[in-house]
């Protein structure tokens, strides 16, 4: 392990140079951990999510992470996270599908405990019958419940979103996990280029007490004596407390939005702004978007593509901005109910102008012949299919 | 924009999945672009395995299965014979003007699907490359880079440094991703040949009979022909 | 140390509320009180919403009177009876999800070592049996097994209290509870004899009908988890209202169980009973020269 300096986020998520890599999206998650000055990290196995806190555990042994440990299931392990963050680690674990439900009621509650966290959910399928194929229908669990949502395209975006996710999360206006979530197999077990900063610079350690809500670590004054538990004085106590303390971590995850800028180049990448039908994705689907957008482009169609990176806060504005002109919306999607697709109805006024669609589940492949073909469907254009299927 | 969409399918144990990884490395080598995505599911041997690999002079966007192939290679004939593939027939998905190639020493295709490979235009190339690497290497284990040498054999789109590199960066380099039964199958490889580099210099020599098999037959892409999408 | 952080800065006294200064002035911090003086100085719990008469309340209000470093603590529990009361002590206290206790403190003692590996930091879990044998049991058998150096106290109702009175795990066989309206059908949960296999270093069953050793048993426990592992006390603090315990006379049932299941059982391994001894000699003498 080389000796590692302390640079400023700024410099290391914008300025130092980069090198190219060809790794596994898995390897991706590590690279960004590995440089991300990560106090614990706490795994539990399941497929596709493993490998990726098998190399978080290299990381330990190597020395770049202070302590790890294999926790009894996910519930537990999502707790621990919750306990060492209160204690003013900086932490990270991953899951995948079926964990991140197990998981759920404690990933829930940690925008509510103001839980700054970086968790990787590498998508699976959750619901019977059981597969291990990366439908991503579980990141629609995920959008209600304060959590700061990410969705990487590729392994570039793994490694950008989940060291910018550790800065976004730790914002003292933000103080809110971030969740990373990307396909499983798709990007976690193919290779991509990724250009990252050297290896011998990683984040400021997490400063704690730099915080809305103090770690529970004896270190500082009592912010109250705890003698009154005001949650439990009435039943209007209890309505009010948690109203405002919700209000609180929404008005939170919307304030995450400007790092999202300062970090990510925003909320969303658009193509093509001044096409006529625009497709818009989020994670995997935004690649096999790019690349119809692309052939639509080398056959002269007027097709543009907006990326959607972050599902949390939910880039309202610029989705309404980037399809004002649109004629028709095309959502690609790796699951049965189309979440993505309510949430782009949901902030344009004409969304009748939204197809559903096209959309795979059980976690298969989204061809981008799908994507071309209503294309040409929305352009009016026929043509004759020769290939067997 | 040249772009080769690769469905490899054979059984458990061929090493479908570790020559999807060298085409992705050798092209990474010559500097240019490529993607793979395993199939992941219980691997066992002589059941059907598939592995996709995208590779193109240009930036490659879309992930997932090839479903639409313009190359199928096929390094077992009972992928055909016995309906050993995920997808029957064996070229499901195959776009017009594609390549198959195919590791058999019979003519192995059934004359109705000729038929309709001829209307998809394909162009089909068939050798023995299981014999060709119990020849060479001394070993079937090689039957994936007698493949894998046809098919840079066929379309030159690395020189033979580059799949060299390719190599030596699985198995000699350090960032490999394997299952444990990947690394259980290296384990046993390696003992056959006792030491990596001379495993190395085997493969290399495979590759090179194949691609020179594919020069002396005449099925190099001129290149205008070569396949693009 | 948290000592410094609990105490109130010259000139500010008189702006701080009387509650928080009779803390400090009168209270625990910083101190080793003694249990018997229960009453005679100002407790870190006072206040509590528990039924007239909880045993499970005078348990806990003991529990803070015999914590080692006050100061220094962090109290963890789960739903159900005890947090009411734990809310409000002057102790940083975790309340967190439904039975997740024993993981919630593994990843705070373990962010605490790694923050602070030179100083003491003393992390409890007071959790109800529904709480550590039932919903939470795997976390609280893992953090067992892992051996994470925190203390585990059991305040055994025999019952969901808290909920109205539901069957737990360690309700008596035959008991007819709700959610068990013909009786429990299987023993009481043998939580002392898992803690043992488990990889607890220090274990202790208790019927709190002698306050002093109460204390004593909460003092080890935490001394014990401080340097060699996790350690667990398991209590008797009965439910009065769902087992129809007169206010009067829960003591009485204290002492009758005390005699039969709830026998006091104390085990540790040989490494903590001679560092055990060695604290307790030192405070031993200590107390003599401060008489002096």
């Amino acid at each position: 392990m080389p000796d590692q300096r302390v640079v400023e986020p700024e410099y290391l998520l914008l300025e130092a140079p980069r090198e190219k890599k060809f790794i596994t999206g898995s390897q991706a998650f590590a690279e960004a951990v590995k440089r991300a000055n990560v106090d614990i990290a706490i795994a539990y196995p399941i497929t596709p999510q493993s490998e990726t806190m098998h190399l978080v555990g290299d990381l330990y042994a190597q020395g770049y992470v202070k302590d790890y440990y294999r926790a009894e299931e996910e519930y537990g392990a999502m707790s621990a996270i919750a306990g060492a963050v209160r204690g003013g680690a900086r932490a990270f674990t991953a899951t995948s599908g079926p964990g991140l439900l197990r998981g759920l009621e404690a990933i829930v509650s940690w925008p509510g405990h103001r839980i700054p966290v970086v968790l990787g959910v590498m998508t699976r399928v959750v619901n019977a019958p059981l597969s291990i194929q990366p439908d991503n229908i579980e990141i629609s669990y995920l959008l209600n419940a304060g959590l700061v949502v990410l969705h990487a395209e590729n392994q570039q975006d793994v490694f950008d979103f989940t060291l910018a996710g550790f800065v976004i999360s730790e914002k003292v206006d933000v103080y809110l996990p971030v969740v990373v979530a990307t396909e499983g197999f798709f990007v976690t077990h193919a290779k991509g280029y990724v250009q990252m900063p050297s290896e011998d610079m990683k984040l400021p350690p997490r400063d704690p007490y730099k915080a809305p809500v103090p770690p529970t670590d004896c270190e500082i004054p009592p912010a109250r004596i705890q003698r009154d538990a005001p949650v439990q004085k009435s039943n209007f106590m209890s309505y009010l407390i948690h109203a405002v303390w919700q209000q609180e971590v929404w008005s939170a995850n919307r304030r995450a939005m400007k790092w999202i800028y300062k970090y990510l180049g925003g909320p969303v990448e658009v193509v093509n702004p001044d096409a006529e039908v625009f497709i818009v994705a989020s994670g995997c689907a935004a690649a096999q978007g790019r690349e119809a957008q692309r052939y639509a482009e080398q056959e002269g169609l007027p097709v543009g593509l907006v990326k959607v990176k972050s599902l949390r806060p939910f880039p309202e504005k610029e989705v309404r901005e980037a399809l004002k002109n649109a004629k028709a919306v095309i959502v690609p999607e790796h699951n049965i109910v189309g979440w993505l697709a309510k949430e782009v109805k949901s902030v344009i006024p004409n969304s009748g102008i939204v197809i559903d669609g096209p959309r795979v589940y059980g976690g298969m492949t989204l061809p981008v012949e799908l994507i071309m073909e209503e294309i040409y469907k929305a352009l009016g254009i026929k043509k004759e299919k020769k290939t067997v299927v | 924009m040249k772009r080769y969409n690769i469905r490899i399918a054979g059984v458990g144990g061929q090493g479908v999945v570790t020559s999807a990884h060298i085409l992705g490395n050798a092209m990474s080598a010559a500097g240019k672009y490529a993607t793979l995505v395993p199939f992941f599911g219980s691997e066992k041997r002589m059941a059907p395995v598939e592995a996709y690999v995208r590779v193109s002079d240009q930036p490659i966007y879309e992930v997932g299965e090839v479903v639409y192939p313009n190359v199928i290679m096929i390094y077992h004939p009972q992928v055909i014979t016995h309906g050993k593939s995920y997808t029957m027939p064996f070229y499901t998905g195959l776009k017009e003007n594609g390549l198959i190639l195919i590791n058999s020493d019979a003519d192995i295709i059934p004359d109705e699907d000729k038929k309709v490979l001829e209307d998809l235009n394909a162009r089909i190339y068939m050798i023995p490359a299981t014999q060709i690497a119990r020849d060479i290497a001394g070993t079937e284990l090689a039957t994936n880079m007698a493949m894998v040498g046809l098919f840079f054999g066929i379309t030159r789109l690395v020189g033979l440094e580059h799949i060299e590199k390719a190599l030596y960066e699985r198995f000699l380099g350090g960032t490999f991703v394997a299952s444990g039964g990947t690394t259980a199958l290296d384990s046993a490889i390696e003992k056959k040949f006792k030491k990596k580099q001379e495993l190395l210099a085997k493969n290399m020599e495979v590759i090179k009979y194949t691609m020179k098999l594919a020069e002396e037959n005449g099925w190099v892409e001129e290149e205008e022909k070569k396949v693009a999408t | 140390m948290g000592l410094e952080y609990v105490r109130i800065s010259p000139g500010f006294e008189r702006y701080m509320p009387r509650d928080y200064v009779d803390l400090v002035k009168f209270g625990q911090f910083g101190k080793q009180v003694d249990v018997m003086q229960l009453g005679q100085f100002k407790e870190l719990v006072e206040e509590h919403p528990m039924c007239a008469g909880c045993y499970m309340a005078y348990f806990i209000r003991v529990f803070y009177a015999a914590l080692p470093n006050p100061e220094d603590t962090i109290v963890l529990g789960t739903a159900g009876c005890a947090r009411l009361a734990l809310s409000q002590a002057a102790v940083p206290f975790i309340y967190g999800n439904y039975g997740d206790t024993n993981a919630v403190a593994s990843g705070l003692k373990r962010a605490l070592t790694i923050r602070f590996p030179d100083k003491v930091k003393d992390v409890v879990v007071i959790a109800g049996d529904g709480g550590l044998m039932d919903i939470g049991f795997g976390m609280t058998m893992h953090s067992w097994f892992r051996g994470e150096k925190f203390t585990t106290i059991m305040v055994d109702n025999e019952v969901y209290g808290n909920t109205g009175g539901q069957e737990s795990g360690m309700s008596p066989k035959g008991v007819q509870l709700k959610m068990a309206p013909l009786g429990k059908k299987f023993d009481k949960i043998n939580a002392v004899e898992l803690a043992q296999v488990a990889g607890c270093v220090y274990v202790a069953r208790i019927s709190p009908t002698n306050p002093k050793r109460i204390a004593k048993v909460i003092r080890r426990a935490i001394y014990a988890a401080r340097e060699f592992g996790p350690t667990f006390i398991h209590a008797y603090t009965s439910c009065n209202i769902e087992y129809s315990i007169p206010t009067r006379e829960v003591l009485k049932d204290a002492r009758e169980r005390e005699k039969k299941d709830f026998k006091f059982y104390e085990w540790m391994t040989d490494e903590v009973k001679e560092y055990l001894e060695e604290i307790e000699r030192k405070e031993k003498e200590k107390a003599k020269q401060e008489v002096k």
